[in-house]
């Protein structure tokens, strides 16, 4: 083909070509010019508020056979969308991508600005004007020193025939820097996101564990299945529980019943039905043991975590095993407490519940030891789906009950206790962030400043100040702070004094 | 084993906090009825622009709110704890510090009832439905719940919610009132353009008020679960609804410095926070079970 051929194919392209390549040219600027805009993240931050809406309507961590077996509607959509881990999935996070990407160009292209020279347009309305007594030579230098001696404002400028001055915080630094720690929190979030991970271990008694994670975090998984040890030990001093006594309630479900307690004819009774008591606490005496010496100790329990080695172990539970004696035979079954065991020459499996010690704070406010016990109830065969049981007594520790004509007792029991623990690089960051935007954003709301810009007017040989003032912050009070600019420019004049009475 | 024998010994104690509790019950059926009867005079107000019935709205809610706050002490004296632990208290502090808040917002309005109207009607609600469908038994604080985090997170928590719920109000009372005076309809409810659009300020203040509150119950409730299980975030439905009440108040933030959203999309935005906020606070699990999806994270409550 020769050229001569394809020339009008080539004009009638072109300027589609040239149009094309100039909207290319432009492309980066037009997206960083959109992604500067404030529509622009409110229409992002709408997408994100529906997106968040999503993922509290599906069950989020669900399984999807589940989920369909549960009767759970738009299954093939579900598994589309990923709706089930739907935080995780690259529409959400392509979404939250946006929003920081925003929030950062945001952030950046205001920068500058805030050290920028202001520029007032020149002609204001004056909110406020005072008439004054001073001569117009006098009145501009009065009114400077009553602003700035008196009421502690700064010159901004006094380019043009306004002059402007400010009082406070600055309103665009605070806005600024609580958008910067957010931009500091999603850095947190994604830290935690690469790298964080998480995992359990069960401690059992003066046994010492190394501390060796099974995972890793998203970002190291891709070449590595586990962290490897984290090269120190845990170990178990101690694990104890604390039970409070807790009445029970008697009280009516139905309506007319609580109205006829509201009308004084009933009370509502509280009771203390089979000494119900309810855990107060657990805790863990813990070590650090690293080179074959403690290098911490900390006593754990919920809400009061032990960090060590970029690690944080946190008391999540406990776990008992129990050591079951039938009749005088030496050797002891081993159970786990809640769960159902078989026991040799008996019809029905046995289970064993949680062996309640330590310490009990009773209503009265004694404190006692609790001496050990379970409960020991008989696995029957029920329904299917679920077991019926039935209350064969408690069982203290060293005590027996007879069941089916033998000697059942609790011979022992070991209190293990299950810690979670996490490793997260970004939960530091996020905090710093978070503490960043709380400051910035109170000082910012709760705080007070103002700008006035004013100008002195002498027309038909009146004095006059023309005052423009702008505030921000909910503790700002423009008419007090006119009052008071009023105040200290007409407080040196004479007045006209009421006569004395005849 | 406990001794049973010694279970005497605690008649006293159980007798007296069963007194203490009949006595909250009466007392808390008391300020509902009266949260119903304020609601019936702000009604009345709405129906007859009658300036006395308003007046006199606004006097019983001010008795109710200072019975409510004595409702409260009594219960923290019997829980011997900040009471927020149970929807049953929360609810009780949501209806207080909301009709609080109201009565705190409108003390300068001379003859401006109108708002008042959603705030008794939603603490009336929240009332009832605590006495109606909740349990009042004085629980014990559950291991999780001890953490100095906890009464913070909660009590800042439900202060943005009142704030919230009263801006909300003052919004709808625009929303509505001001379509109908620019048609010269509406006179008799103390309410002229202008104060309208001094109204409008005063919803945007609230927000302006509830916002970093909102936002420091987010961080504190993220690092309280940070200490309490070891995770700052789980997408929990409750957590989840949080953050999109506070998305939808930024975005009202912001669309109130962009020229063609302040005025109604403003309005609308900061009404939609409030739903959200209920949502946040009540239906979490609603809007699953309406469209038959089954939830496998329904919110302890
Ligand atoms: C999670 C994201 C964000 C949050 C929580 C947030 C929060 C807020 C809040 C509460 C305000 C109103 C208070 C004030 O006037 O100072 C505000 C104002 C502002 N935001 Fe954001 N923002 C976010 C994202 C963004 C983004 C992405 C941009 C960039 C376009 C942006 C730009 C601005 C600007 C320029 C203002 C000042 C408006 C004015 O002139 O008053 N924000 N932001």
């Amino acid at each position: 083909m020769r050229y001569r051929d394809i020339h009008p194919i080539i004009e009638k392209v072109r300027p589609y070509c040239l149009e094309a390549a100039g909207r290319l040219k432009r492309f980066p600027q037009w997206s960083l010019k959109t992604l500067s805009s404030l529509m622009t993240s409110v229409y992002i931050l709408g997408a994100l508020a529906l997106l968040y809406m999503v993922g509290t309507i599906f069950p989020q961590g669900g399984d999807i056979g589940e989920y369909a077996k549960a009767g759970g509607k738009y299954v093939s959509f579900v598994r589309f969308f990923d709706l089930l881990d739907f935080f995780s999935s690259p529409v959400f996070l392509l979404s939250a991508l946006l929003l920081l990407l925003n929030l950062v160009v945001c952030t950046y292209k205001r920068y500058g600005p805030l050290f920028a020279k202001r520029v007032f347009p020149n002609t204001f309305d004056p909110t406020h004007t005072f008439k004054l007594t001073h001569d117009y030579p006098e009145a501009l230098p009065e009114v400077r020193r009553v602003l700035h001696e008196k009421l502690g404002f700064r010159l901004v400028s006094k380019d043009n025939e306004w002059i402007v001055m400010e009082k406070g915080l600055s309103c665009r630094w605070l806005t600024w820097l609580y958008h910067a720690g957010i931009v500091l929190c999603f850095f947190g979030l994604i830290l935690s996101y690469l790298f964080a991970f998480e995992g359990e271990m069960t401690l059992k008694p003066r046994t010492p564990l190394i501390v060796a994670p099974s995972t890793t975090g998203r970002l190291a998984s891709l070449y590595q299945k586990t962290a490897g040890p984290a090269g120190f030990s845990l170990y178990l001093d101690d694990f104890s529980t604390e039970y409070i006594q807790h009445p029970g309630l008697d009280y009516p479900k139905d309506k007319l019943s609580r109205l006829a307690i509201g009308l004084g004819w009933k009370g509502p009774e509280y009771s203390m039905k089979n000494d119900p008591m309810t855990p107060k606490d657990w805790r863990s005496r813990l070590r650090v043991i690293k080179g074959g010496s403690t290098v911490k100790e900390k006593t754990i329990e919920v809400n009061d975590p032990l960090r060590y080695g970029g690690y944080t172990f946190y008391q999540v539970g406990y776990e008992q095993t129990l050591r079951i004696r039938v009749d005088f035979n030496p050797i002891a079954l081993e159970t786990k407490a809640d769960g159902d065991i078989i026991v040799p020459g008996l019809d029905t499996p046995l289970r064993f519940g949680t062996v309640m010690t330590g310490t009990l704070y009773r209503l009265d406010g004694a404190v006692e030891k609790i001496l050990p016990f379970t409960t020991v109830k008989a696995v029957l065969t029920g329904p299917p789906g679920g077991k019926k049981t039935e209350d064969l007594g408690k069982l203290e520790l060293g005590g027996s009950i007879i069941v089916d004509g033998r000697r059942v007792s609790l011979a022992d029991y070991e209190e293990s206790s299950v810690l979670s623990y996490r490793y997260d690089p970004g939960v530091a960051v996020l905090w710093w962030g978070g503490a960043f935007v709380l400051i910035a954003m109170c000082l910012r709301f709760y705080g007070r400043s103002y700008m006035v810009a004013y100008a002195v007017d002498e027309s038909d040989r009146i004095v006059c100040l023309n005052l423009h003032i702008v505030s921000k912050g909910l503790m700002a009070d423009t008419e007090k702070l006119a009052g008071r600019i009023g105040y200290y420019l007409t407080r040196d004049d004479i007045r006209p004094v009421p006569l004395p009475p005849l | 084993m406990l001794k049973s024998a010694s279970m005497s010994s605690y008649d006293l104690i159980l007798s007296r906090d069963s007194y203490l509790l009949g006595l909250e019950l009466r007392l808390y059926w008391s300020v509902a009825f009266l949260y119903g009867l304020s609601l019936l005079f702000f009604i009345s107000h709405a129906i007859t622009r009658g300036d006395t019935a308003g007046k006199t709205g606004q006097t019983t809610l001010l008795v109710t709110v200072t019975a409510h706050i004595a409702l409260i002490v009594l219960r923290t004296f019997e829980a011997g704890r900040a009471p927020f632990q149970t929807l049953y208290e929360t609810l009780s502090w949501f209806a207080c510090s909301s009709s609080l808040t109201y009565l705190y917002v409108s003390r300068r309005w001379r003859s401006v009832y109108l708002p008042a109207t959603l705030v008794a009607g939603l603490s009336l609600g929240a009332c009832l439905y605590a006495l109606l469908s909740r349990s009042p038994a004085v629980e014990p604080l559950s291991p999780p719940l001890q953490s100095y985090w906890f009464e913070w997170h909660v009590i800042l928590a439900f202060f943005s919610y009142a704030v919230f719920v009263v801006s909300a109000a003052i919004e709808l009372t625009c929303l509505i009132i001001k379509p109908l005076l620019s048609r010269g309809a509406a006179r008799g409810y103390g309410l002229t353009l202008d104060a309208i659009d001094g109204l409008h300020t005063t919803a945007y203040r609230l927000v302006l008020f509830g916002y970093p509150l909102l936002t420091f119950a987010i961080f504190s409730g993220a690092a309280w679960a940070n200490e309490a299980w070891g995770r700052y975030w789980s997408w929990d439905p409750k957590e989840t609804w949080s953050l999109i009440t506070w998305t939808v108040f930024t975005i009202y933030l912001h669309s109130k410095a962009i020229p063609g959203l302040k005025g109604l999309p403003a309005s609308l935005f900061n009404i939609l926070g409030f739903v959200c906020m209920m949502m946040t606070f009540l239906g979490v699990n609603w809007l699953a079970k309406l469209l038959g999806i089954p939830s496998l994270h329904v919110y302890a409550v």
